[in-house]
């Protein structure tokens, strides 16, 4: 892919520098892994079960301290939970026992933010996701595919700087999951949305090829990058029976393979 | 933005508590201040409302602390691997002994703490029904945050759940409905003690606390029969009353509590289910139990977080289980070597011997009878959530209750061998009943459908689907019941009704004897330290690799 290489490159938002992840003493998961991601970039990482890309979305996260390595922030090295990241989580992790509204406050309580505030923040991404009218609802009572949009809300409500997705997509059924990603793009281009860094993992080509910028292909045992394609070039929306983005898809089979 | 704190009752509650227990105490401070070696109770029945109060006063209190030790010691257990290296053993432990038989001594601690006061003593029955009520509550509070799913928990981190914001909606919520589901056990455990806390007796001496087991307790010695009567319809009555008034509505509210894909955690009661038809059960729990139970949670989140905030006297309390233990070990040394050796001490081992028979046939004649019961209740679609609650209530009665029924019995001569054996069966038999219904409810209905298909009806079904399915938890109860047969055979081997004494020989009844008659400390010790060791070692050897053996063979998984 021809990118742009006039175009002044901006501030990295993240970097990785010789991140590894160890299970025990000995066994290496992950790493090294050295990773650089631009603001208001979205990123995909793709690679088979057990390459460590959940693991390193959690790093990234900051709900997981690496054994060896830095993650810097912004320039800041990363010390506790990522306050600038948010995250939406594949089993969609609500509390069941917290109402929609309360499941998308939950990140601006911790924040401290003033109930009426809460509230008033909460409304305008519930609205946003198309959530409206549900928000007394109790996540039981929700579909699958309402459950991930409350998901969605609840890490964009806090308004992170980078929204962190591990496998958002793939507990729901295939036309949920393509309406689901329509809406993530759409919010991502909308102006009232501030989040434009997304990191996304998943183990779908498809899908990493449809929503990304650029895709680091992870390789197993231990996870390491193994390839790094720019999207950039490919014009959007990429409906996927368009020749280019087939073409695409299919060479980054051919690398995994 | 001068935005105003929301108003919250949780403060008030607090306060009214506060102010309710410092009058309680102080009420109850002052009747113990009366010389211990109290007469007796005033047996006019008028008193026994009064005498229910103090009892149920002393049994929420011993919840209430009960409930926050549990909260505080299973997070601490969950969450640090050292913490739970310490904490798990010592519940384990302490769980698998005989409680009863340690009242003496723990008695003896409070009352010289406190110079021989009566206050003393008034904390001493609260401590042993604390004792009674803790290990449950906090095995259930580490199991449900062990189990708790992992994105759950991660997603509060990331979301920056801390302090007392993690309490309030994360931890609280998730072991709401163990705890619920382990009170029921605690309150029955608690009502079983009873008599036995308000009437201590440590050799001659002997203290008597106004309540309703000692009335009760006093009205069986002494052989009044209307009184026995009258108390226990007090009793059963307060028991039920708890259960339609109480712990219905706050299952009925806990359902929003449970997670929805996890076969493992306890789920709602059946009881629950039967009384949520009620519309009375239903107003209070929407008016009542819903509002004061998200308070609780909110206050119970506010003080744990301060709790959590000075996290260093939590480790202080996880060392000091294993040293108190340590201290009780030294001074059990110290009365054997300072002192010549009691006559006593050799008939211990057939004393064990005879009370190990009494409680292996408990556990036996248990899981015969809850085998085929629970395959009637299971096979009965239509009465089976309305006989469920019927047996939750009768088995919330305290087996104390049988007493009576016991000893006229014994009148007519049925031996206080089979007395004993029948008393035991009582409580044990509850534990077999309960796990082994719960079992078989939980078969799931397509191996029942797909066992008829095959042509399994009858024996054949008991044999090749209803009992491999309800063998852990089969196992599961009668370990439990063991447990609770030895707490019996210590009431049992030895009961005094009528101003008469039946005894039989174990070491129950070698207990009581050297505990309430001679108070030769010596062999307290030796025959609790005995029994103990026994248990422990019948657990390790035999209950242990059956149960995993068991477990790993026929569990359900899909």
């Amino acid at each position: 892919m021809a990118s742009p290489a006039s175009v002044a490159a901006p501030a990295a938002l993240l970097r990785l520098e010789g991140v590894e992840q160890f299970y025990g003493q000995k066994i290496r998961i992950l790493g090294p892994i050295d990773l650089e991601m631009r603001e208001a970039e979205f990123l995909s990482l793709v690679g088979p079960s057990g390459c460590g890309k959940s693991t390193l979305l959690r790093i990234v996260a900051g709900v997981l301290t690496p054994t060896v390595g830095t993650v810097r922030m912004g320039g800041r090295p990363l010390k506790d939970v990522n306050t600038r990241a948010a995250m939406v989580f594949q089993s969609f992790a609500l509390f069941p026992w917290l109402k929609v509204v309360d499941n998308v406050a939950v990140g601006l309580e911790s924040r401290g933010l003033p109930p009426r505030e809460r509230l008033k923040k909460a409304q305008k991404y519930i609205d946003l996701v198309g959530l409206s009218g549900y928000e007394r609802a109790y996540p039981r009572e929700l579909s699958r595919g309402m459950k991930q949009l409350v998901g969605l809300a609840r890490a964009l409500a806090v308004e992170p700087e980078l929204l962190c997705m591990d496998e958002p997509f793939s507990a729901l059924d295939v036309l949920t999951a393509r309406t689901m990603r329509e809406l993530v793009l759409d919010l991502w281009a909308s102006p009232v949305v501030m989040t434009k860094s997304i990191l996304l993992v998943t183990h779908s080509i498809e899908e990493a090829v449809a929503m990304s910028d650029r895709v680091v292909v992870l390789k197993a045992n231990p996870g390491r990058i193994a390839d790094e394609v720019d999207l950039r070039g490919l014009p959007r929306p990429r409906r996927p029976d368009l020749p280019q983005v087939r073409e695409t898809v299919d060479r980054m089979y051919a690398l995994l393979a | 933005m001068a935005s105003r704190r929301p108003a919250s009752y949780s403060v008030d509650l607090g306060l009214i508590f506060l102010i309710g227990a410092v009058v309680v105490g102080l009420h109850l401070g002052r009747s113990s201040l009366r010389p211990y070696d109290a007469p007796e109770l005033d047996p006019r029945p008028a008193l026994l409302p009064l005498y229910l109060l103090y009892s149920l006063a002393r049994l929420a209190v011993a919840y209430l602390l009960a409930v926050g030790l549990a909260l505080v010691t299973g997070q601490l257990a969950a969450r640090s691997p050292f913490a739970r290296r310490l904490i798990l053993p010592t519940l384990d432990v302490l769980q698998s002994v005989p409680i009863l038989g340690f009242f003496p001594l723990a008695v003896g601690f409070f009352i010289g703490i406190f110079h021989g006061s009566a206050l003393g003593v008034e904390m001493a029955a609260v401590f042993l029904i604390f004792t009674s009520m803790f290990w449950n509550l906090a095995f259930g509070v580490y199991e449900s945050l062990i189990t708790l799913p992992e994105e759950l928990a991660l997603a509060a981190g990331q979301f920056g759940l801390r302090g007392s914001l993690r309490w309030t909606r994360l931890i609280l919520p998730a072991v709401v409905p163990s705890l619920l589901y382990n009170s029921l056990v605690s309150w029955a455990n608690g009502w079983y003690f009873l008599i036995a806390s308000e009437i201590i007796a440590v050799g001659p001496a002997r203290y008597t606390l106004p309540g309703l087991g000692s009335y009760l307790a006093q009205a069986v010695t002494v052989g009044r029969n209307h009184e026995t009567v009258l108390a226990l319809g007090v009793l059963i009555a307060t028991t039920v009353g708890m259960h339609l008034l109480l712990w219905g509505p706050l299952q009925i509210w806990a359902e929003r509590f449970h997670f929805e894909e996890s076969g493992d955690r306890p789920r709602t009661p059946r009881m629950a289910r039967v009384l949520g038809r009620s519309r009375l059960v239903r107003w209070l729990t929407r008016t009542v139990v819903a509002p004061a139970g998200q308070e609780a949670i909110a206050a119970a989140g506010k003080l744990l977080g301060m709790w959590g905030a000075s996290g260093w006297w939590g480790g202080a309390f996880a060392l000091l289980l294993p040293a108190s233990l340590l201290v009780a070990v030294f001074k059990l040394y110290g009365l054997f070597v300072s002192r010549p050796a009691s006559p006593e001490l050799a008939g211990i081992p057939v004393d064990l011997l005879l009370s190990l028979v009494r409680v292996a046939l408990g556990v036996v004649v248990s899981a015969a009878v809850s085998i085929p019961l629970a395959w009637a209740l299971a096979r009965s679609t239509r009465v089976r959530g309305a006989a469920m609650a019927v047996i939750q209530i009768l088995a919330s009665i305290p087996a104390t209750a049988f007493f009576p029924l016991i000893v006229i019995l014994l009148r007519w001569g049925i031996g206080m061998n089979a007395a004993a054996v029948l008393l035991a069966l009582t409580t044990m038999f509850w534990y077999v009943l309960f796990n082994v219904a719960g079992a078989a409810y939980a078969i799931p209905k397509q191996m029942d459908e797909a066992a008829l298909g095959l042509g399994l009806r009858g024996r054949r079904y008991l044999r090749r689907v209803f009992v491999p399915a309800v063998l852990p938890s089969l196992i599961t109860g009668c370990v439990t019941a063991w447990g609770a047969g030895w707490n019996a055979m210590i009431l049992c081997e030895y009961l005094e009704a009528g101003r008469r004494v039946y005894q039989v020989r174990g070491i129950g009844a070698t207990l009581d004897r050297a505990t309430y008659v001679t108070g030769v400390m010596q062999v307290v010790a030796a025959s609790l330290a005995s029994m103990v060791l026994l248990i422990i070692l019948v657990n390790r050897s035999v209950w242990d690799p059956v149960y995993r053996r068991v477990a790993e063979r026929y569990k359900m998984e899909a």
